[in-house]
C-alpha cells in the first residue's frame, strides 16, 4: 500500500512545544544544556520531525499525555509552536498573518474533535453549514452543501435537530460532516471515536473507512487505541513523552519495533492481523511453482492457505500480479501462531 | 498550598495573648491605644467630597451623567406610556391589564408549560384585581428599562474583562466592594449626579444589578469548552465571528442566569430605590407603612414576592430551556402556533377591554382587598403574644444585648485589631492577618469606630441567634426531601418579601430598641443558614452514610461524625451569606432606631453628603469583605482536607 | 371624577380667556415632590390639579423629605408645598444659603411639635398635660432598656430636637430613645394602643395621628425667645432648653428660583396657596382614615372646597 504520489503536504522540522512561564527561553536553555531542570514547564512536543504525503493517512498514536493532541494542534496552528517549523504545502504557517491563517483554514483544513465541539445552540444543519457561513457563503448555497454532507454521513432527516437531541455517534457524524463541508485537503481527526461506545466505535470506523475511500484526502488521525491505528493507518507515528518513538507502516512497527517502548506496545498485538504477505516477502532466486498470493493480504487472511499450502516458500505478487518475492511459510506460520521472535 | 500549621498557630496564639493583654490591661493603656487618637483619623469624607466636587463641576461629568440620564428618561417615558399611560410619546398606552396578563400567561406556557403559565398569568390577574395595577406598572416600567441596560452593560464589561486579564484584575476588587456596599451608599452619588425621580431609580437599579451580570458573563465565557472554540477556529472564524457566533452563544446558559440575577436584583431595589424617587410599588409601600396600614402593605409585599417569583421562574425557564426541533414537515402556522395564539389573545383582549372597562383597568374602588383580615390577625397576634414578647424583650435587653454591647464598646480598638489579626493568622497565615488588620484598621482611621462596633455587635448577635434557630431547623428539614422543599420555599419567600415590611411588626412586638432590630435582622440572617445546612446535608454522598450505618453508627453519630463534617464547607458558605444579609439589614434597621453606621448613613442620605455616605458604606463593605475572606479561606481549607 | 374633570375644563377655558401673562408658561412639566405622609401628598395633588386646570403640565416625583431641598435648589424639582419649621427648617435654610430656592408663600397654619401622649396615657397619669406630672408617673413609662427612668420615644436623631437637653434642664426622670423614622413612632403607638400601655412620644400637628389616636401635647414651660440659648431666660436661671418648643411654627411653601421666569402664572398661583390646620388635617383624614387614594382624596377635597382653590387662581 502507501501513497503512490510522493508530494509532501505537511512537513515538521524539530517542532517543539513547551508550556510554562517562559517557553522560548526554556527551550533555549534546554538546547544549551539538556540537563536543565524542567520544573514548572511541560514539554508537550519535543523535536518532532515528520513528513506527511498527499493522500496519506497518518495515525498518531500514544497514551494520554504523550503529546499527540498537542502535536496535531501545532500542525493547524491552533497552538503556536515554541521551536522548529511547520510547513504546509511549502508555506511556513508560523509566518502567516491572522487573515492568511484564517483563509488557509477556510480553504484547506477540516477537523473532528473528541467531544465533537458542536455548537449547542445551532441545529445540525446550521452546525454543518457553520464553516461555510464563516466563509461568507450565502444561505441557500451553504444549506445545500450542508444537506449534501449530512446525506454523506447518513444523517438525512435530522437537519432540524439540536446536537443534544442526538446520540454520541450521531453527534460525531455531524462533526465529520462539518469538517468536510468546505472540502478540505487536509483532514485532522483528534480521537474522533474515543468518546463512543465500543459497538458504535466499530461502526464509525467502518463508516470512516468508507468515507476515506470516497475522498482522497491527507488525513492525520489521532488515537490511543492501537487496534484502531492498525485498522486504519497507512503509517503510524507512536509518541511518548512528546517524542515520536517510531513512524512507520503498521507491519514494520510490529515486525521491527524501533525501541523498547514500541516493542512493549506491540507485544500484545495479534501480528497475523497486521503483517501482510508483502512485508514477509524476500527476493527470490527462483520463483516457486504454483499460485502467488497478493502482497496486501494479511497473514490472518492467508491462514487457511498457509496451513494447506505445503510449499516452503510461497510467492508473493503485487497488485499488478508481478511477483515481488517469496514468503517463508514457516515464518508466516510463526506469525500466525504468535510465537515469532 | 499547605501551610506550616504549627508555626502559624503559635503566632496566632501570640496575637491572641496580645489582644487579651490589651483588653485586660485597659486601665493601664494610654488613651491613644483605647480609641484611635485624633491625629490618626483621616478626613476620608472630605477627600471623597473634594473628588466628587472635582468630577461634578471641574470635569463636567455632570453634563455627561445628565445626558445619559436623559436617554434613560426617554426610554422610561416610552415604557411609562405603554404600561400605565403617562402622557408621553408614543401616547398609545396604557395597555389593558387583561392583555398584559394574557402575554404573561403565554410566556409561561411557551417556556415551561401550564404550571408556569398559571403562575405568571395569575400574578398579573392578582395585581389587577387587588387594584395595584398602576403601581405595579410604574415599577415594571422602570425595571423593563433598567434590566436590559444592566444586561447590556454587564455583557460588555464581562467580555472586556474576559479579553483583558488586566481589566479583570482591576474589575474584580471593584465588584467585590460594589457587592458589599450597602444600598444606601450607592444612592447618594446618584442623587448628586442624576437627581431624583424614576430615572434616578432606574440608574441606581442598573448600578446595583450590573455586577452579577458581569460575573456570570465572564464565567460563561471562561467555561466554553476548548473544543468548541477550536472547532470555531478551524472553521476559519475571525475573532469577532468567534466571539459573537461561538463563544457568546455557547455561554448562553450562564449569561441567562446572569439575566435572571439582574432581574432579581432589580426587584430587590424596588423599595429602596423609591427613596430617591422610583415610583410604583415601593413608594406606595413606604407610604402605607408610614400610615401604619400593615394589611395593605402586606398586599403589596405579596405582589412584590409574586412578581419576583414569576420573573425568576420565567427567566430561569428561559435560561434552562433546551432547544427542540420542529418536524420539517410542519407548516408555518403549526411552528408558530404559540405566537398566533398570543396575538389572537391580545387582539381579543384589546377589543374586550374597549367594551368592559373592568378589563382595561380595575379602579381602586373596585379592588379586592385582604387587608382587613390581615390587620385583624396581626392585632390578635400582638395581643396574644404581648406577654411573651415583653418577657423576651426584658430578658434579651437586660441579660444579653446591653452587656454585650457595653463589652464591644469597652474593648480598646487595639485589642480588637490584635484579636482579628489572631483569627486571621489562625485561618490563613500572615496574608489573612494583614487583610483583617488592613480592613479594620481602615475603620479605625475613618473615625467611626464606636458606631462600627455597634454594627458589629448587632450583626454578631443576630447571626448567632440565626444560627441557633437555623441550624436545628435545617438539620430537621434535611431529614426528608419534601419537608426540605417546603422549608426552602418559606426561606425564598421570607427573603424576597420586602425587608421594610418586617420593620413595623417587630416594632409593634418589641418597641423601638435593639431587640426589634435584632429580630428583624434574624429573619434575614437565618435564611441562608437554613438553606445551606439543608443543601450541605442533602449532598453528602450516600455511600458515606451507608458506610457509617454499616459500621453501626446511630443516627446521631452519623449526623455528628459524618454528615455535619461533610456538610461543613457548604454550611460555611451559608454563614458567610448570613453575615452579608445581616450587614445589609442592620443598615436598613436604622429606620427602627439604632446608633450604628446605618443611622449615620440614613442621615448622609437625607443631607446628600456623598463623602460621608461612601465612607460609611466602605466601613460596612470592609466588614463584609473581611468575613468573606476568612470564611472562604476556611471553607476552602476544609474542602481540601475533605478531598473535594 | 367626571364632575371634577368637567370643572377643570371650564377652569381651563376661563384661564385661556383671562387677559394675563400666564400664556408665557413653559410647556415643560412642573415637578412636584411627594413625600411619605398623606397630607403633603394630597395637598400636592390638589395644587397639581389646579395647575393642570390652568394648562400647565404637572408631574409628581417621590423624594426624601430632607433631600428635596437640594433638588428644588437645582431645579430638578420645582417646588415644595410643606416646609415645616421644626422638621425641615434647617435643611431649607441650608439650601437657601446655597442659593436657588426661596420661600414663595406660607400657609395660614401653625405647626407644633413636642412631647405628646395618646389619651389612654392620661387615664394612667391624671396629672397630665402638666409636665411636672411626668416625673410622678416616670415609673409608668419605664422599660427594660431605660431601667428606673421613664422612656420618651423621640424622632430620628437628625431632626435635632434637643430632647436630651430638655430632660436635663427640667430635671426629668426620663431617658430619650430615638426612633429611626416616623413610621417607627406610629408602630409603637399602634402597639401601645392594643394594650393601652402609657407612652410619651414625639409628635406634631397637623398630622394624621391626631385623627387616629386622640391625644395632647405635654405643656412644658412656655417657650420664649432665647430660652434655648440663654441660660438666664426661662424657668431655671442656669439651664438652656428649659422650656417647650414654640407652639406656633411656620408652614411655608418653597420654590425653585427659576420658577418665577419659567412658569410665571403657575408661580403666581402657588404663592397664593394657603391652607389652614383644619384643611390640612381634613386632607390627611381622607386618606388615613377614610382609606381613599391620594389622587381621589384630592379630587374629593376640591369638590368640597371650591372656594378655597378658586381663590388661588385670581
Amino acid at each position: 500500500m502507501g501513497p503512490n504520489v510522493t508530494e509532501t503536504v505537511i512537513s515538521c522540522r524539530s517542532v517543539s512545544k513547551i508550556f510554562g512561564p517562559d517557553p522560548v527561553g526554556h527551550l533555549a536553555r534546554l538546547k544549551a544544556d539538556p540537563q536543565t531542570s524542567s520544573v514548572g514547564y511541560v514539554q508537550a512536543v519535543r523535536d518532532v520531525d515528520l513528513d506527511i504525503q498527499r493522500g496519506e493517512m497518518l495515525v498518531v498514536m500514544g497514551l494520554s499525555g504523550s503529546g499527540k493532541s498537542t502535536l496535531v494542534r501545532c500542525l493547524s496552528r491552533l497552538i503556536e509552536i515554541t521551536g522548529g517549523s511547520v510547513t504546509i504545502e511549502g508555506q511556513d504557517i508560523a509566518s502567516l498573518s491572522e487573515t492568511a491563517l484564517i483563509d488557509l483554514r477556510r480553504r484547506k483544513m477540516g477537523m473532528v474533535f473528541q467531544s465533537f465541539g458542536l455548537l449547542p445552540h445551532r441545529t445540525v444543519l446550521d452546525n454543518v453549514a457553520f464553516p461555510l457561513e464563516m466563509r461568507g457563503q450565502d444561505r441557500s448555497t451553504r444549506y445545500a452543501r450542508a444537506r449534501e454532507m449530512l446525506d454523506l454521513v447518513g444523517l438525512k432527516g435530522r437537519e432540524g435537530y439540536f446536537p443534544r437531541e442526538l446520540s454520541g455517534g450521531q453527534q460525531q457524524r455531524v462533526g465529520i460532516a462539518r469538517s468536510l463541508a468546505i472540502e478540505p485537503d487536509i483532514w485532522f481527526l483528534d480521537e474522533p471515536f474515543s468518546a463512543l461506545d465500543p459497538l458504535i466505535r466499530r461502526e464509525m470506523q467502518d463508516e470512516f473507512l468508507r468515507l476515506k475511500g470516497l475522498l482522497n484526502k491527507t488525513i492525520i488521525f489521532i488515537t490511543h487505541d492501537f487496534d484502531e491505528a492498525l485498522r486504519l493507518a497507512d503509517r503510524i507515528a507512536i509518541m511518548k513523552d512528546g517524542r515520536i518513538e517510531q513512524c512507520d507502516t503498521p507491519d514494520q512497527i510490529v515486525l521491527h519495533p524501533a525501541t523498547e517502548y514500541v516493542a512493549k506496545f506491540t507485544a500484545e498485538i495479534d501480528r497475523a492481523r497486521v503483517v501482510r504477505a508483502g512485508s514477509l516477502a524476500r527476493p527470490l532466486a527462483a520463483v516457486p511453482e504454483g499460485d502467488a498470493t497478493a502482497a496486501t493480504l494479511t497473514i490472518r487472511d492467508l491462514a487457511r492457505h498457509l496451513v494447506a499450502d505445503r510449499r516452503a516458500v510461497i510467492p508473493v505478487a503485487d497488485a499488478e500480479g508481478k511477483i515481488i518475492g517469496g514468503m517463508d511459510r514457516q515464518e508466516a506460520l510463526d506469525v500466525l501462531l504468535g510465537d515469532a521472535k | 498550598m499547605t501551610r506550616p500549621a504549627a508555626r502559624s498557630s503559635g503566632m496566632a496564639g501570640l496575637l491572641l495573648a496580645l489582644a487579651l493583654f490589651l483588653a485586660f490591661g485597659k486601665l493601664l493603656l494610654p488613651e491613644g491605644l483605647i480609641r484611635p487618637p485624633e491625629w490618626l483619623v483621616q478626613p476620608f469624607a472630605d477627600w471623597i467630597n473634594a473628588a466628587f466636587y472635582f468630577l461634578q463641576n471641574d470635569l463636567g461629568l455632570m453634563a455627561l451623567t445628565r445626558a445619559f440620564s436623559d436617554v434613560v428618561e426617554w426610554l422610561l417615558d416610552v415604557t411609562a406610556n405603554l404600561l400605565y399611560g403617562k402622557s408621553r410619546w408614543p401616547d398609545i398606552g396604557p395597555i389593558p391589564w387583561i392583555v398584559v396578563a394574557a402575554t404573561a400567561f403565554m410566556a409561561g406556557y411557551a417556556l415551561k408549560g401550564w404550571r408556569l403559565a398559571a403562575l405568571s398569568g395569575g400574578t398579573f390577574v392578582w395585581i389587577a384585581l387587588m387594584g395595584q395595577w398602576k403601581w405595579a406598572m410604574e415599577t415594571l416600567s422602570v425595571i423593563v428599562v433598567a434590566a436590559p441596560f444592566s444586561v447590556f452593560l454587564g455583557l460588555v464589561m464581562g467580555v472586556l474583562a474576559w479579553r483583558s486579564p488586566r481589566f479583570e484584575r482591576i474589575l474584580n476588587p471593584i465588584l467585590n466592594i460594589a457587592q458589599s456596599l450597602p444600598h444606601f451608599a450607592y444612592m447618594i452619588p446618584v442623587v448628586v449626579f442624576i437627581g431624583v425621580g424614576p430615572k434616578a431609580g432606574a440608574i441606581v437599579t442598573i448600578i446595583f444589578s450590573v455586577p452579577p451580570m458581569i460575573r456570570m458573563t465572564l464565567l460563561g465565557l471562561k467555561r466554553v469548552p476548548e473544543e468548541v472554540i477550536e472547532a470555531g477556529k478551524m472553521a476559519g472564524s475571525t475573532r469577532w465571528q468567534l466571539l459573537s457566533r461561538v463563544r457568546i452563544p455557547t455561554a448562553r446558559p450562564e449569561i441567562l442566569i446572569g439575566v435572571n440575577q439582574v432581574i432579581m436584583q432589580c426587584l430587590a431595589m424596588v423599595v429602596l430605590a423609591s427613596f430617591i424617587g422610583m415610583p410604583g410599588l415601593g413608594q406606595k409601600l413606604l407610604q402605607l407603612l408610614q400610615a401604619l396600614k400593615i394589611g395593605l402593605s402586606v398586599e403589596i409585599g405579596v405582589t412584590i414576592v409574586l412578581l419576583a417569583v414569576t420573573l425568576d421562574r420565567l427567566s430561569k425557564a428561559w435560561a434552562l430551556r433546551l432547544p427542540e426541533h420542529d418536524e420539517p414537515s410542519a407548516r408555518w402556522l403549526h411552528r408558530n402556533r404559540l405566537l398566533v395564539i398570543w396575538l389572537s389573545l391580545c387582539i381579543a383582549g384589546l377589543v374586550l377591554a374597549q367594551f368592559v372597562p373592568y378589563l382595561h383597568e380595575v379602579e381602586r374602588k373596585q379592588a379586592l382587598s385582604v387587608a382587613g383580615p390581615i390587620d385583624a390577625a396581626m392585632d390578635q397576634v400582638i395581643r396574644v403574644i404581648a406577654p411573651v414578647t415583653a418577657w423576651l424583650r426584658w430578658f434579651l435587653i437586660t441579660w444579653v444585648l446591653i452587656p454585650m454591647r457595653d463589652a464591644y464598646l469597652w474593648l480598646p480598638f487595639t485589642a480588637v485589631l490584635a484579636l482579628l489579626a489572631a483569627v486571621g493568622w489562625a485561618i490563613g497565615g500572615l496574608r489573612s492577618a494583614l487583610i483583617c488588620l488592613g480592613y479594620f484598621g481602615l475603620i479605625a482611621l475613618s473615625g467611626w469606630w464606636d458606631r462600627a462596633m455597634i454594627t458589629v455587635y448587632m450583626v454578631n448577635i443576630s447571626v448567632l441567634i440565626a444560627a441557633l434557630i437555623g441550624l436545628p431547623l435545617g438539620i430537621w428539614a434535611a431529614r426528608n426531601p419534601p419537608r426540605a422543599a417546603r422549608i426552602l420555599l418559606i426561606c425564598d419567600t421570607a427573603q424576597t418579601f420586602p425587608s421594610f415590611i418586617y420593620l413595623i411588626p417587630v416594632i409593634m412586638l418589641f418597641g423601638v430598641n435593639d431587640v426589634a432590630v435584632v429580630a428583624a435582622v434574624v429573619v434575614f440572617a437565618a435564611v441562608p443558614i437554613v438553606r445551606y445546612t439543608i443543601e450541605g446535608l442533602s449532598n453528602v454522598p450516600p455511600e458515606l452514610i451507608e458506610a457509617a450505618e454499616m459500621s453501626g453508627a446511630t443516627r446521631r453519630q452519623t449526623l455528628w461524625h459524618v454528615r455535619l463534617p461533610m456538610a461543613l464547607p457548604t454550611m460555611l458558605v451559608g454563614a458567610n451569606q448570613s453575615v452579608m444579609f445581616s450587614l445589609f439589614m442592620v443598615i436598613i434597621a436604622a429606620f427602627i432606631g439604632t446608633q450604628d453606621l446605618g443611622q449615620e448613613m440614613q442621615r448622609a442620605l437625607s443631607s446628600t453628603d456623598v463623602g460621608k455616605g461612601l465612607v460609611l458604606g466602605f466601613a460596612v463593605a470592609v466588614m463584609g469583605l473581611m468575613t468573606d475572606h476568612l470564611i472562604t479561606r476556611w471553607s476552602e481549607d476544609r474542602k481540601r482536607a475533605l478531598g473535594f | 371624577m367626571k364632575s371634577a374633570r368637567s370643572m377643570f375644563a371650564s377652569a381651563a377655558v376661563l384661564a385661556l380667556l383671562a387677559p394675563t401673562a400666564w400664556a408665557e408658561d413653559s410647556t415643560d412639566p412642573i415637578i412636584i415632590p411627594l413625600h411619605n405622609w398623606s397630607s403633603q401628598i394630597v395637598m400636592s395633588h390638589v395644587v397639581g390639579d389646579v395647575l393642570k386646570s390652568k394648562g400647565n403640565a404637572v408631574e409628581y416625583v417621590t423624594t426624601d423629605s430632607q433631600a428635596v431641598y437640594e433638588s428644588v435648589r437645582l431645579g430638578d424639582v420645582s417646588l415644595e408645598l410643606e416646609v415645616w419649621e421644626g422638621a425641615f427648617g434647617a435643611s431649607f435654610d441650608a439650601a437657601v444659603a446655597k442659593g436657588g430656592i426661596h420661600a414663595a408663600g406660607a400657609h395660614n397654619a401653625v405647626t407644633r411639635e413636642d412631647w405628646w401622649y395618646p389619651m389612654w396615657t392620661k387615664e394612667a397619669c391624671p396629672g397630665l398635660p402638666d409636665w411636672k406630672a411626668l416625673n410622678d408617673c416616670a415609673a409608668l413609662f419605664a422599660t427594660p432598656e431605660t431601667g428606673e427612668k421613664g422612656r420618651f420615644l423621640g424622632g430620628p436623631v437628625d431632626w435635632l430636637k434637643h430632647d436630651a437637653e430638655k430632660v436635663d434642664a427640667l430635671g426629668l426622670n426620663f431617658a430619650v430613645v430615638n426612633a429611626g423614622s416616623a413610621a417607627a413612632i406610629w408602630a409603637e403607638l399602634g402597639a401601645a394602643e392594643k394594650t393601652k400601655t402609657p407612652i410619651v412620644v414625639f409628635n406634631w400637628t397637623p398630622n394624621f395621628a391626631e385623627a387616629v389616636w386622640p391625644g395632647e401635647f405635654v405643656e412644658f414651660p412656655k417657650w420664649e425667645a432665647g430660652c434655648n440659648e440663654d441660660p438666664a431666660v426661662g424657668m431655671f436661671p442656669d439651664k438652656t432648653y428649659d422650656c417647650g418648643n414654640p407652639a406656633t411654627g411656620y408652614l411655608k411653601i418653597a420654590a425653585w428660583d427659576g420658577m418665577k421666569d419659567k412658569w410665571p402664572a403657575a408661580y403666581a398661583t402657588i404663592s397664593k396657596v394657603s391652607l389652614t390646620n383644619a384643611q390640612i388635617a381634613e386632607m390627611a383624614k381622607l386618606v388615613d382614615i377614610d382609606g381613599m387614594e391620594p389622587e381621589d382624596a384630592a379630587k374629593s377635597w376640591m369638590d368640597a372646597n371650591p372656594d378655597v382653590w378658586n381663590a388661588w387662581l385670581n
